[in-house]
């Protein structure tokens, strides 16, 4: 499946090329990326009011984070999520998302590093990433799309959720991988 | 659950024909107009506005309809939370405990509801009559490093791919006995771990797989690359590039500048 659709991606022009980043982690991150796409969209759950749906989402960006590292943790989530945004039809949304999942991948990979998987860092990782993501999409809808502080607030506590079971969700299934890949999580 | 549909359709109107990168740029553009416009009015006839392209472009009205869903809800949420969490304004309507409800607040709400819809269906004119691949090449081309916009292209190619990777998976988990459908969101979520996981692994397996179709083909043998059909731009693209500039300009100038009240 994999080389088929790949021939597809380059098929007029096989030779593609470019010095930095080695195939593996385009390949890696791309997969991730879409995976998070695919979850956000397949396993959105209608609760929070203005989007219209729950989704799981974040459990991705919290697995990629804490897997595969801060970077992973930041393009995947960040693109992935603004990608599923602008594919369900919602594209006013991705640039937000970008910096709200963005960030929170970030932050969470980045503060996790530190703890070498020690349980209460990886606790104060998701709810330091989880916090800017829930307050970059509080002020933005604030001041940006001026939206009101109703529709604004109304959006926080689906949120919050999200992140407490993305986070949970997440890190177990990270957990899983690094056991079952111990190579592949430090590509 | 919902299936997945590509926005994009084909035809052949002049907004197909566009250089991906003028549409982008147009997108922006007509996205800034909308916060430079403050009344009702101009807002509405930028909507319809909206609509007229969406129009032109042969939009199916499945897709609109499915794309709008989401949009309708917040803007709706939007007129009406609005006035109940601004009390300023002079004629006041009603008045209940700690909430005051004013006309000028209820005319906010729904402008700025309006304006959400503006922002919402502008993209819709991009994602209606912009195939992907001309999306990554139009965004390689405006700077995107080649290899960033490989990673973005696979993402793209493989969303729908995993989407109905985990429909199966879903499906051979209902098999066994597992309910998606029943209890709250907290239970419904833990039982989408039995999903992810093997999502998970069937992705990782993939990676390895296109990674080595990429250093198969050459992946890094240079630093950019060559394409078959270049992107040029034509004298139309450059009459609507204009136009796009015309429609931000023009109205912005004669707001902030000569303070016409639009």
């Amino acid at each position: 499946m994999a080389s088929g659709s790949s021939g597809e991606q380059g098929g007029k022009e096989p030779t593609g090329g470019a010095g930095f980043v080695s195939p593996k982690t385009v390949a890696l991150y791309g997969v991730l990326t879409a995976l998070t796409a695919a979850i956000t969209f397949v396993t959105f759950v209608p609760f929070a009011p203005t989007k219209g749906y729950f989704n799981m989402g974040d459990s991705m960006v919290f697995f990629s984070a804490f897997a595969f590292g801060w970077r992973a943790g930041a393009i995947c989530g960040g693109v992935g999520s603004a990608a599923a945004d602008v594919l369900l039809g919602s594209g006013y949304f991705a640039p937000y998302t970008l910096v709200a999942k963005g960030s929170e991948g970030l932050v969470a990979g980045l503060i996790d590093r530190s703890g070498n998987g020690k349980r209460w860092i990886r606790i104060i990782a998701i709810s330091v990433g989880g916090a800017c993501m829930v307050a970059t999409y509080f002020l933005s809808e604030l001041y940006l799309l001026d939206v009101g502080w109703g529709a604004a607030i109304a959006e926080v506590p689906g949120n919050i959720i999200q992140v407490i079971v993305g986070g949970t969700v997440g890190s177990l299934l990270a957990w899983y991988v690094r056991k079952a890949y111990p190579t592949r999580s430090r590509a | 659950m919902t299936r997945f549909d590509d926005l994009y359709t084909e035809a052949d109107t002049f907004l197909h024909r566009l250089d991906p990168r003028v549409k982008i740029f147009s997108v922006l553009l007509l996205s800034l107009l909308a916060f430079v416009l403050s009344h009702l009015l101009s807002l509405i006839l930028l909507l319809s506005f909206i609509f007229l392209l969406l129009l032109l472009a042969r939009a199916r009205y499945s897709k609109t309809l499915f794309a709008l869903k989401f949009v309708l809800r917040f803007m709706a949420l939007i007129a009406v939370l609005w006035p109940i969490f601004d009390p300023s304004g002079t004629p006041v309507l009603a008045r209940l405990g700690p909430v005051t409800i004013t006309e000028p607040a209820i005319w906010r709400g729904i402008t700025s509801a309006v304006r959400v819809g503006c922002l919402a269906t502008v993209w819709y004119i991009l994602m209606f009559t912009t195939s992907q691949r001309d999306l990554v090449r139009a965004l390689v081309k405006l700077g995107l490093r080649f290899d960033f916009g490989l990673t973005l292209a696979i993402a793209l190619r493989f969303f729908p791919a995993f989407g109905s990777v985990m429909e199966s998976i879903i499906d051979a988990q209902r098999a066994r006995g597992m309910e998606f459908e029943k209890g709250g969101v907290l239970t419904r979520s833990r039982r989408y771990v039995a999903v992810l996981g093997p999502a998970i692994v069937t992705a990782l397996r993939t990676a390895d797989t296109l990674s080595l179709a990429l250093e198969s083909r050459a992946y890094g043998a240079r630093k950019d690359r060559t394409y078959l059909r270049d992107l040029r731009m034509s004298g139309g693209d450059y009459v609507a590039l204009s136009i796009a500039i015309a429609l931000l300009v023009v109205p912005a100038v004669a707001r902030f500048a000569f303070e016409v009240p639009i």
